[in-house]
């Protein structure tokens, strides 16, 4: 499937802003199901100082700088990319049980086990406590296949909580959304990864977007879909595999990924720091485009 | 007690030095004999007697105090900064010894630069299996940001330093390991100074291994990691700023070393490259020696909500384009979980072990270690992995059954975050208590510096022992005190300057003015501040001579000429209502509290108090660019305000002496600004913030008493005042004898060009120092602040003293009140436009919002 994502941000100043430093991680990267055909990122004002970078996780970093004294500030990514959708149909209740697959993660030292091994650990957004233990141990009885167990948590998590976008901020904290039962998709994905992580098990957080699919008969409607966040779990004979926990699903060809990280702290899509600018809003438009095949 | 010192033969040791059962000490043997390193130190004392070796300890004590230095405590209820302690005894170390310790740092500080350049590079221990990944992965010190970013050169960690104990077996052992940005260098070499000077021919004859070389080879291993780029690389020192606890350092290493001392905002990033925001414009910075912790130095990649770095400062390191010292990141090697798999390493990369170990370590992170620390709890020290966490080192020893349980239950639930390491002893030295030497725990940090040709270590280092016997943490910031360490040289060493002679490339640095403009902003407060405090001292002096020389209002015009001057004491300050508020009768009649509170009450903006305080505030963030004299200056002025704010219940009588001292001092500074400091841009700004500053205060005390007319012998009463405020009485009587008359007065204040107080006087050195002023070239045309100048200048000149004099219908002088309210406005308008041009106030940056993910 093909796909074109054009994601606008757009900052909003009250007072001029002279100078901006910032930090987009809004470049899709390569993974095993996706091509990029191209990608474009527009800035304006025109950036002074412009550079591309791969970070710690392997995602992709514009950094710039905008010198232009402005009091509007859009970023527009552009991107193609191509996605196969994974061919193998999933068995959940074959494959290796949670457990083995916690001990083999601290026993093997290959590359790619050690790659997992950092996402069993607690991050800025995500810290491990013993609430999250104790909602993520219904999913994790002994000898049950990772993927069963996995499958299993994204459903209770999906049936447990309202997705309601107004009941957190970017600030609340993973215990507030366990006690309240609520949260949007960047919540979710966190109580997933945070659930994972009490078992000693390798999660990450995903940072991308998902078409939505038009209701029948209505054409689809720009600007309506959002930038969204779904996690993925390492399980050694597959590798990583992603679940969608907001939709409760497992993404096949509708989700187009940007990168990953411990959490949202690593794939922020747009950081910065600026120079005056005083109070600023905020708006944000994703558009993704089916191309077909 | 007998005392060491006093007693020419040797009694039992027990009698005059009561050593500590089981520690190693560094002055006695086992056998109760002096070591023989220590001999000639000992003999030297006994001869210079207790009590004067306590009185050059004392003038020691005196030397630092003076000299400013100091150590910030956070939240010390005694005030901001504390005296730095200097206990006048030594610690001896022989040059045999000396050479094997400084064999094991230098072997331990290469260890830890592989270790450093492994983490954020290849990672092959953690591959290798020498290193958990979990121990560095959930450290905060392991920067992501910061992978993969390298100095040129083979070092990556350019300052260490290594806090060393002696355990009872008298072997050094290294107590933690210090790689972010260690302190104390400058401290050592303060006490050194301190030492020489007042112990002159025992330190010659001790053969002591000098300091200053270190510093060279700091400057040295600074260049080399300069970007190819740089022919003469510019260094500047990052502090945190004034609020720091070791900013004292800071600004004394930067002005010893010759680098300018800068904050995260006098930098910015440009173009790829890092900038300094100086008098003359932007100019390339090459290397930074940091003092401000890595997570702080940028806010776009690091910590967001960090007010003391510089975005965009880990690309431009990234691509190579500056150097910093230690490399952000290196507070990595600050984890005490490391220090359990360095003899693996040490083995891996050097192929042995290491001379100089740490303490046996433990870290939890892995079960068998876990298993080990809860059994051995109660004889182990549990320390946090990370420095921030906020938990001191905990000595199992001392804790309750019950608080082992819940030490044991907090390790468990995050054993990762702790390790446990064996208790080492540490040896004593000899301390001077009460005339008498007494033994304390004592441990030595050590510095080391990275050169192209390998790491070179401090010949001593700092010393801190304890406060007190039984004492077995030594911390700063619970108090120590600080001893100088002496490494003997078997034969007199040839003496190395201990002040740095510049660089050819340093002058030209240092000629191209690169005086952060944020300094210039300071130095010009530090003038007007001054300026003012003195103005103010003036005219409370006069103010309460008219007062007390008048006590029971007898003569109605000498009532009135005090309520004239006490009024302008609240104009000049600007304290206003105070004797200026309307039903102000009752404060006129009865001043005293008023008056006491203009000049003490420090949380009262505009009071002589308060303007002290921001002097010294002022001064001390540029403490880098004043000599030790002038920096003495302000420290009595400082004593001088403390002293004020100690009085139990000031009366004016007692505050009359203090305001004399105070203007001793202020004056004292001045001539010490005039005289010693050289005239390049600081000092151009320091003096034009006094010139404007006077020029004001002439203008505003002027406004408030002779505007309006009044009786005649009222108005020489108030002349002659105004004339003692600005000690011109006795130049006026000279010229004019006692016939005060208003026409010869404002001559004299405003117009007489040679009369250093007068008003004329103030803007020609206005305008000369406006015009040298570095500025863009804008071909013929004046600048801005050139013409304001000008104009101020010949408004005055115009100005006709018999115009200024003649009194209108409404019995006021219109004609002096214009021309003293424009030259005040204009002041104001020169003033704002200096500040605009010169000192960048950029805003402060702020984080953007974030996007959400929904």
């Amino acid at each position: 499937m093909r796909y074109r994502v054009i994601h606008k941000t757009e900052y909003d100043y009250s007072e001029s802003v002279g100078l901006s430093y910032n930090e987009a991680r809004l470049l899709p990267r390569l993974t095993t199901h996706q091509q990029c055909a191209g990608t474009q990122l527009q800035i304006s004002p025109l950036p002074a100082d412009y550079r591309e970078r791969e970070d710690f996780f392997g995602n992709r970093v514009a950094y710039f700088s905008i010198r232009e004294t402005h009091q509007r500030f859009t970023v527009t990514a552009t991107s193609e990319v191509q996605i196969t959708p994974q061919e193998a149909q999933l068995n959940f209740s074959l494959g290796t049980d949670w457990e083995s697959v916690r001990q083999s993660l601290r026993q093997q030292r290959d590359a790619q086990t050690l790659d997992a091994l950092q996402y069993t650990l607690d991050s800025p957004f995500v810290s491990t406590d013993p609430q999250l233990a104790s909602y993520a141990q219904a999913s994790f009885p002994r000898g049950r296949s990772l993927l069963e167990a996995v499958n299993d948590l994204m459903g209770r998590i999906h049936a447990d909580f309202i997705y309601d976008p107004d009941f957190t901020t970017l600030a609340t904290p993973l215990a507030t959304v366990l006690e309240h039962r609520r949260g949007v998709c960047q919540d979710f994905a966190h109580l997933a990864i945070g659930c994972l992580r009490t078992q000693g098990l390798a999660a990450r957080y995903v940072s991308g977007y998902i078409e939505t699919l038009p209701p029948p008969g209505k054409e689809k409607l720009i600007g309506s879909d959002a930038s969204h966040a779904w996690f993925s779990v390492y399980i050694p004979e597959l590798g990583w595999v992603d679940f969608d926990p907001t939709n409760n699903q497992i993404p096949a060809d509708q989700h187009i990924v940007v990168g990953w990280g411990r959490d949202y702290g690593d794939i922020t899509p747009l950081k910065g720091v600026i120079f005056g600018g005083g109070e600023h809003e905020l708006s944000v438009s994703v558009d993704v485009k089916n191309l077909g095949d | 007690m007998t005392s060491l010192l006093t007693e020419p033969r040797q009694p039992a040791s027990d009698q005059w030095y009561p050593t500590l059962l089981g520690a190693y000490d560094e002055m006695l043997d086992n056998d109760g004999q002096i070591r023989s390193h220590w001999a000639y130190l000992i003999r030297a004392l006994r001869t210079l007697g207790a009590s004067e070796f306590e009185r050059r300890g004392a003038e020691a004590a005196k030397l630092l105090r003076e000299n400013g230095v100091t150590y910030n405590v956070y939240g010390d209820p005694a005030g901001q900064s504390r005296p730095w302690q200097l206990d006048p005894v030594p610690l001896l170390i022989s040059s045999e010894e000396w050479g094997g310790i400084e064999a094991g740092l230098q072997e331990r500080a290469e260890l830890l630069n592989l270790i450093l350049a492994d983490i954020y590079g290849p990672r092959e221990l953690i591959k290798k299996g020498l290193l958990p990944l979990d121990l560095i992965y959930s450290h905060a010190g392991f920067l992501r940001a910061c992978d993969q970013i390298a100095l040129r050169g083979k070092h990556q960690l350019i300052v260490y330093a290594a806090d060393l104990a002696r355990g009872s077996d008298g072997r050094m052992w290294v107590l933690s390991d210090r790689t972010q940005a260690p302190s104390g260098a400058g401290y050592a070499l303060e006490n050194r100074v301190a030492m020489t000077r007042v112990l002159p021919s025992l330190f010659r004859d001790s053969h002591v291994h000098r300091l200053a070389l270190f510093f060279q080879s700091l400057r040295s291993g600074l260049s080399t990691i300069a970007p190819p780029s740089a022919d003469t690389p510019r260094v500047v020192v990052l502090t945190p700023g004034p609020y720091n606890e070791t900013f004292f350092e800071h600004a004394y290493l930067a002005s010893y070393l010759g680098y300018p001392l800068v904050q995260g905002d006098d930098l910015t990033v440009r173009d790829g490259y890092l900038w300094l925001k100086s008098l003359n414009g932007l100019e390339r910075v090459d290397v930074i020696l940091r003092r401000v912790d890595d997570d702080f130095c940028d806010p776009l990649e690091l910590r967001e909500d960090s007010r003391l770095g510089v975005p965009g400062l880990v690309e431009v390191i990234r691509n190579g384009n500056v150097a910093i010292a230690n490399p952000l990141g290196s507070g990595v090697l600050e984890n005490p979980g490391l220090l359990a798999f360095l003899p693996d390493i040490a083995e891996h990369f050097l192929g042995r072990q290491l001379r100089l170990s740490s303490a046996a370590t433990w870290w939890c992170g892995q079960p068998k270690a876990l298993e080990y620390v809860l059994a051995n709890l109660h004889k182990l020290v549990i320390k946090p992995t990370s420095r921030n966490s906020g938990t001191r080192p905990v000595f199992g020893q001392l804790l309750s059954q019950q608080e082992l349980a819940d030490w044991r239950a907090r390790i468990r639930a995050r054993p990762s975050l702790y390790v446990g390491q064996e208790q080492e002893g540490f040896s004593t030295v000899p301390a001077l208590v009460a005339g008498a030497l007494e033994p304390r725990h004592a441990i030595l940090r050590s510095f080391l510096v990275a050169r192209a040709d390998g790491y070179v270590v401090m010949p001593g280092g700092l010393t801190r022992s304890a406060p007190h016997k039984d004492d077995i943490l030594v911390s700063n910031q619970t108090g120590s005190i600080s001893k100088d360490t002496w490494v003997l040289a078997s034969e007199p060493e040839r003496p190395v300057d201990l002040v740095m002679k510049p660089s050819p490339a340093q002058v030209a640095a240092s000629q191209s003015g690169a005086l952060p403009s944020r300094a210039a902003d300071n130095l010009y407060w530090v003038g007007r501040y001054a300026e003012r405090a003195e103005g103010t001292i003036r005219l409370l002096r006069t103010a309460i001579k008219k007062l007390h020389g008048n006590p029971d209002h007898g003569a109605d015009e000498h009532t009135e000429s005090l309520h004239c001057i006490l009024r302008a004491v609240t104009c000049i300050t600007r304290t206003q209502p105070g004797f200026m508020a309307k039903d102000a009768q009752t404060l006129l009649r009865e001043p005293d509290t008023e008056l006491l509170s203009v000049a003490l009450d420090v949380t009262r903006i505009g009071s002589l108090a308060h303007t002290l305080r921001c002097l010294v505030q002022a001064s001390y963030a540029v403490r880098d660019l004043w000599s030790s004299d002038t920096w003495r200056v302000m420290e009595e002025l400082e004593e001088h305000l403390l002293g004020t704010q100690q009085l139990d219940e000031p009366t004016l009588w007692q505050i009359q002496d203090v305001l004399d001292k105070l203007v001793t001092s202020l004056s004292a500074f001045s001539g010490l600004v005039m005289e010693n400091m050289t005239r390049g841009n600081g000092w151009l700004f320091l003096d034009m913030g006094r010139r404007l500053e006077r020029s004001v205060q002439q203008l505003s005390l002027l406004r408030a008493t002779l505007v309006r007319q009044r009786p005649q012998a009222l108005e020489e009463l108030l002349i002659e005042a105004l004339l003692e405020t600005s000690d011109n009485l006795i130049c006026y009587r000279h010229h004019y004898r006692n016939n005060m008359e208003l026409a010869a007065f404002l001559e004299l204040l405003l117009l007489d060009e040679s009369n250093p107080r007068s008003l004329a006087y103030q803007t020609a050195r206005l305008q000369e120092h406006i015009a040298k002023l570095p500025r863009e070239q804008a071909g013929g045309l004046l600048s801005a602040e050139q013409r304001l100048a000008l104009e101020i200048s010949s408004t005055l000149r115009l100005a006709v003293i018999n115009e200024l004099t003649a009194i209108t219908d409404n019995g006021t002088r219109q004609n002096l009140d214009q021309l003293l309210g424009r030259l005040d406005y204009l002041a104001g308008a020169l003033s704002e436009t200096v500040t605009a041009t010169y000192f960048r106030h950029e805003s402060a940056p702020q984080p953007l919002a974030p996007l959400r993910t929904v």
